[in-house]
């Protein structure tokens, strides 16, 4: 699979655990450490992923 | 002094300065249409990425989202922080948008689509659906401040007065020296939103015993809150869906944002506006919310979403002075979207309407004053909106920030796929854009009327009006277009163009 792909499947998995976590796994945590903590640190993780990949880029001649 | 005094003095001493800096920045203004919309191409990666930031967090953050959390708990971060996972689709668009934008000269996202399927009526359709559907946005970020200044000075300011200053106040950076004025505006409004939240918040925090003994406190008094869905039902998955889904894509469907792609000078300064933009957003939303969080503990039966943050800085929690201060960086927050969006759509109106349907023979400075008229006259809409949405009775959630800002992203969502297909699929065809386009907004509208209690509150099967229109857009885009031809050499010369700059660039 190409990078693109790569990245493409990445992004469809983190959406697929945005909604799979806090619906399915943590409904009845009625804490912070609940779906507060996994939503905060699920973003994370996909922030620095954009970092990881456009950290890479470089310029192109006009 | 009262109140009143200090916030009429705080607003005074915001718009002197900003005033200052538009006009600042109207020294640096050079001639030509790609000038004034899109300040030469030529913006700096720090001030590009404060721009975007304050272009995309408008009132809706510190007002509509807080309120949001307030009564619909923990689910109202998974939506916000779902529009920021969906950034992460930048890596993919952004050094698409910039490298077409500077090969193709385009100065509309509109535009773009126009070349790319090689007929003006995807563009006018995109066109109209922006200038459509950004109405209830803008009027969602007027009557932010309109309530902010009305709570603040316990009823002193009337909603009108405050929706007249930031309606003003938009209109002049907008039209002083246009990108140049709003993006140096923005700038300086981006630092005082996120230091004036951030200061608010630490004062709140501090009163709650610290970090620990509030969110212990939460989760004594609240604990319902912290699911989804909430005890009360709220955030089921059709809802979470129903508001996340046009977020998710806003930052290609929104003309304003997507406009700013085509602004960076370099790669470098693409990259530090990617950067700096995923930082502020992480921070600016973990604020908001736990804003949000902490007004349900401070000031507990609020009636109405909107009025959450106004009732918390008319509280005797937060000194007066410090109140003040954070209502004029939400005001920012408010005022930095609106210019954004009436130069975009004064661009919009210019080139795919002015020139693209009514005169092509039209020159660039004529171009440049049609755009100018029409700053003015959709504040006026957006005006006349956001008084008569202001209007509605508290208990109305549909008349409040957060649905309204939603259902306004539901009609830009339709333009989706047909930026999708601009840029990977080469069978995608003007005539799968514009049905796709235009079907999509009229099921959107359509169901969204249909959704309103006093109409029949219906909602098929539970799903909310933008999700039920993508699902109806997305299967015309793929079936007009197999069913239509597409303009193949054009395709071939945009995509191909494409992959080996891509390849170049190391983007992916």
């Amino acid at each position: 699979m190409s990078k693109t792909g790569w990245a493409w499947t990445w992004f469809g998995f983190l959406l697929a655990l945005d909604i799979a976590i806090p619906w399915f796994v943590l409904t009845h945590v009625e804490k912070m450490s609940g779906a507060f903590l996994f939503w905060t640190v699920w973003v994370v993780v996909a922030i620095i992923s954009a970092f990881v990949i456009f950290l890479r880029w470089k310029e192109v001649r006009r | 002094m009262s109140a009143t005094f200090w916030a009429w003095f705080g607003i005074a001493i915001y718009i002197a300065v900003g005033l200052a800096i538009a006009v600042m920045a109207r020294r640096r203004l050079g001639v030509g249409v790609s000038e004034f919309f899109l300040a030469n191409r030529k913006l700096g990666g720090f001030v590009s990425s404060l721009t975007y930031s304050a272009t995309t967090y408008s009132a809706f953050m510190m007002i509509g989202l807080a309120g949001l959390t307030y009564f619909s708990g923990v689910g109202a971060l998974g939506f916000e922080l779902t529009y920021l996972c969906g950034m992460f689709m930048m890596v993919f668009f952004l050094p698409r948008f910039w490298l077409v934008g500077k090969k193709y000269g385009y100065i509309s996202p509109m535009e773009l689509l126009s070349d790319r399927y090689q007929s003006r009526w995807v563009g006018a359709t995109a066109a109209i659906l922006a200038l459509v559907f950004l109405v209830p946005y803008s009027a969602a970020q007027l009557m932010g401040v309109g309530f902010l200044m009305n709570g603040i000075s316990g009823g002193a300011i009337p909603v009108v007065v405050g929706i007249i200053i930031a309606a003003l106040c938009a209109i002049a950076w907008s039209n002083i020296a246009g990108m140049r004025s709003v993006a140096w505006t923005d700038a300086f409004q981006a630092l005082i939103m996120i230091a004036t939240s951030a200061a608010i918040l630490g004062v709140v925090v501090a009163g709650l015993g610290g970090f620990g003994s509030f969110f212990s406190k939460l989760e004594q008094a609240s604990p319902g809150l912290l699911t989804v869905p909430t005890a009360k039902g709220a955030f089921k998955l059709n809802m979470f869906i129903g508001l996340a889904l046009p977020w998710l894509f806003f930052l290609i469907s929104n003309p304003q944002v997507s406009q700013r792609l085509f602004i960076p000078k370099s790669v470098t300064a693409m990259k530090q506006m990617l950067g700096g933009f995923l930082i502020f957003g992480f921070i600016y939303t973990m604020i908001s919310v736990l804003w949000g969080f902490s007004a349900t503990l401070l000031v507990p039966g609020v009636g109405n979403a909107d009025k959450v943050t106004p009732a918390l800085l008319a509280s005797s929690t937060i000194p007066t002075g410090l109140a003040i201060v954070v209502m004029i960086g939400i005001t920012a927050a408010a005022i930095s979207t609106i210019d954004s969006i009436l130069l975009t759509l004064s661009s919009v109106w210019a080139r795919d309407i002015h020139k693209g349907l009514i005169n092509p023979r039209v020159s660039e400075k004529r171009e440049v004053r049609v755009g100018q008229w029409v700053i003015p006259i959709m504040t006026i809409i957006a005006f006349f909106f956001a008084w008569w949405a202001a209007e509605q009775p508290g208990h109305l959630f549909e008349f409040t920030i957060a649905p309204l800002s939603a259902a306004a992203s539901a009609g830009l969502l339709m333009a989706v796929p047909a930026i999708f297909g601009a840029f990977f699929w080469k069978r995608a065809t003007a005539m799968g854009a514009i049905v796709s386009c235009i079907v999509g907004a009229i099921v959107v509208l359509l169901l969204q009327i249909l959704s309103y209690p006093q109409v029949l509150g219906w909602k098929p099967l539970g799903w909310w009006p933008g999700t039920w229109g993508f699902i109806v857009c997305v299967i015309l885009f793929i079936g007009v277009s197999l069913a239509t031809k597409p303009p193949k050499k054009k395709a071939e010369e945009f995509i191909g163009y494409l992959k080996g700059k891509l390849a170049e660039g190391n983007f992916i």
